[in-house]
């Protein structure tokens, strides 16, 4: 049993929702980081020609700010490993629109697309960080990444793979995602108002938040000041639809669930939960439903602090966690703003900052593609098991690299959910089916996928789209479907598992990160049988693109499945 | 333009924009129901690509799919919504 304390927290966000000064786009409220790139990098140290992704500049800020509040000096922590994970989906995007065009013929610009992919941006703010050689991955479950990258460093330190883990995550606001959410008629026009009878949608923003984790009793032997231990966590998959949350919540309140039983305290232990409560009106009824099944009539002070932030994406799970232990410092309950109007399909958020001594606090974060997560943090050390690595096999294994192959999904999938396949999910789709049938498996426990490029079929056709013509005709499909989780959640749909979820983006290594992950949970107990992925498709326009920038392409298609068991 | 010119105009594009790969607009009855079991099948998706074809082709700004639900019951209704607000 070993308790894990959080030793040092750093996050970056804007605090009001205003008209974009920055990004050239729509007349919509965002919440912008009130810092140029030039600002960040000379808050940095780094000289203003090298270019850096703004994502990796946010990230980079909060996480030195983590490493600095938990007062270690990396390049004195000699035989303690580190482990630093990130969670983002947006990753370099804003260097790639920027130059989209320009890639085609300059190579100079095409060399740009290094900076592109979410492990890179991961690399980046590690090497910035001065962390030096130590273990880098990146979740990209889109919108919980970031509390799913925090999850994974605490599960890092229980199985001893890590003595140090540094987590979170980082997102800057981009065109992309700016017009791909307006495609999905979910933004506000005006501040977001969640749980409001009138609230309308969200607010893009973008930001960054880390801590710093390690074993209580490590903490305390090198002296460090603790703002909280980790007292439980949930993973769950919504398996509802890509964007849409189920009616009841499943999934939010499986994971709620999840933390709960794993922390040992009962429901109305809880003195605050930071609800996810985006502000549109399918998430803040969905939570609430999901919430008053684990609380009853009678639940705990909820807000979003989404009202003042806005929603940083990726990174939001990072920056709510630290809000968390700064409320808990404070024994202050944090505002939902702008809250006016009773829905009787919602919970009353607190509205107003109250005091309060808050001994344990819920934070909940959920994401495209129904995935799902909740943490639970706490003011005493709450010991949780140690776990290893568990013993497993691989029960079956299926791959392809030709299309010509995918003719075979027809006796899988009706012609009415093909037509929306690109060649990636298809591929994915089909040999992850395949997989199963050989293992005997109908169902799998949990769902774990590794891609590098992640949906970029789909990112590439955004792009295209928006750099000939803007926001008008933008497809919702094509944008619903480019956040790196969409064939573990399309998958999670498909069979009905609503088991721990992950996707990581961290370049050659996102497979082994992914194996690495089922080991995990087998031996803690989430799973039996899980199915591992590695999926990528490299369109034509990237390779175009990446050729041109002299960077060696390997094979266009692969999508490799496997059933990964324990070895009984 | 007449009702049916448009409602032929919105069968193609309505197959192609939501890759209704194996339909023709002779396949698409126009007086039925496009969403749920009993008609065409379509879902909240294709509610939104819809949406995006009004506004792309007629001009026609619709807040949200909430207020798409409303016109989207069949063809007919809506080439008859796009015959009373199209601006284009």
């Amino acid at each position: 049993m070993s308790a894990i304390a959080i030793t040092g927290a750093g996050a970056i966000y804007g605090r009001s929702l205003e008209r974009p000064r920055h990004l050239h786009a729509l007349d919509l409220p965002v919440g912008e980081v009130p810092f140029t790139n030039a600002d960040l990098k000379d808050r940095l140290g780094i000289s203003a020609e090298t270019e850096v992704s703004r994502t990796s500049l946010l990230g980079a800020t909060a996480a030195k700010a983590a490493i600095m509040d938990a007062n270690l000096d990396i390049k004195r922590i000699s035989g303690r490993r580190v482990a630093f994970i990130s969670g983002t989906t947006v990753g370099g995007m804003d260097i790639t629109e920027r130059h989209f065009s320009e890639m085609l013929s300059d190579a100079r610009c095409a060399a740009l697309l290094t900076h592109h992919h979410c492990g890179a941006n991961t690399e980046e703010i590690a090497d910035i960080c001065g962390l030096g050689r130590c273990y880098r991955s990146t979740v990209s479950t889109a919108c919980s990444s970031a509390l799913n990258a925090i999850i994974q460093g605490a599960r890092m330190l229980l199985t001893g793979e890590a003595d140090i883990a540094i987590a979170g995550g980082a997102e800057a606001l981009t065109r992309f995602h700016l017009l791909g959410f307006n495609s999905l008629k979910i933004l506000d026009s005006a501040p977001c108002r969640p749980f409001d009878a009138c609230r309308q949608g969200l607010n893009l923003a973008e930001g960054a938040g880390f801590v710093v984790l390690e074993r209580a009793d490590d903490a305390m032997r090198r002296g460090a000041k603790t703002l909280g231990y980790v007292a439980g966590y949930g993973n769950r998959c919504d398996a509802h639809h890509q964007t849409a949350t189920s009616e009841n919540g499943d999934g939010a309140y499986l994971a709620m669930t999840d933390a709960l039983r794993m922390s040992g305290l009962k429901a109305d232990e809880i003195d605050y939960i930071n609800a996810h409560g985006t502000g549109t009106p399918d998430n803040d009824r969905s939570e609430s439903a999901a919430l008053r099944r684990v609380f009853g009539d009678v639940v705990p002070p909820v807000s979003s602090t989404k009202s003042l932030t806005g929603h940083t994406t990726s990174a939001s799970g990072g920056i709510e966690t630290v809000i968390c232990l700064k409320a808990m410092a404070e024994g202050m309950i944090p505002a939902n703003l702008r809250w006016e109007n009773r829905d009787e399909q919602c919970i009353v958020p607190v509205t107003e900052a109250i005091s309060a001594d808050l001994r344990h606090v819920l934070c909940n974060s959920f994401g495209f593609g129904g995935n799902d997560s909740a943490i639970i943090i706490s003011d005493t050390p709450v010991d949780l098991p140690c776990f290893g690595l568990a013993d497993v096999k691989c029960s079956s294994s299926v791959e392809i690299s030709d299309e010509a192959e995918l003719g075979e999904l027809g006796k899988y999938v009706g012609p009415m959910e093909r037509r929306r396949m690109s060649l990636l999910m298809k591929a994915a789709t089909l040999t992850s089916l395949k997989a199963l049938e050989e293992a005997g498996i109908e169902s799998p426990d949990a769902i774990i996928v590794a891609t590098n490029y992640g949906m970029l079929e789909q990112g590439e056709k955004m792009l295209e789209h928006i750099s000939a013509y803007g926001e008008e005709g933008l497809s919702p499909t094509l944008f619903m479907q480019s956040t790196h989780n969409t064939i573990a959640g399309s998958l999670a749909i498909r069979l009905k598992c609503h088991g721990w979820n992950m996707t990581y983006s961290h370049g050659e290594q996102s497979l082994d990160h992914a194996l690495a992950e089922a080991s995990r949970i087998i031996s803690e107990g989430h799973a039996r049988n899980v199915l591992v992925g590695l999926h990528d498709y490299l369109p034509e326009g990237f390779n175009r693109r990446l050729n041109l920038a002299g960077i060696e392409t390997s094979a266009r298609l692969v999508s490799k499945s496997m059933v990964i068991s324990k070895n009984e | 333009m007449e009702m049916n010119d448009i409602i032929e105009e919105l069968k193609a594009s309505i197959i192609e924009a939501l890759n209704l790969e194996e339909m023709t607009p002779a396949d698409i009855d126009a007086s039925a129901p496009l969403f749920g079991d009993d008609g065409l099948g379509l879902d909240s998706i294709d509610a939104l690509e819809i949406i995006v074809l009004l506004e792309k082709n007629y001009g026609i700004r619709l807040a949200n799919a909430g207020e798409g639900k409303k016109i989207f019951t069949s063809v007919e209704n809506i080439a008859r919504y796009v015959c009373e607000n199209r601006t284009k």
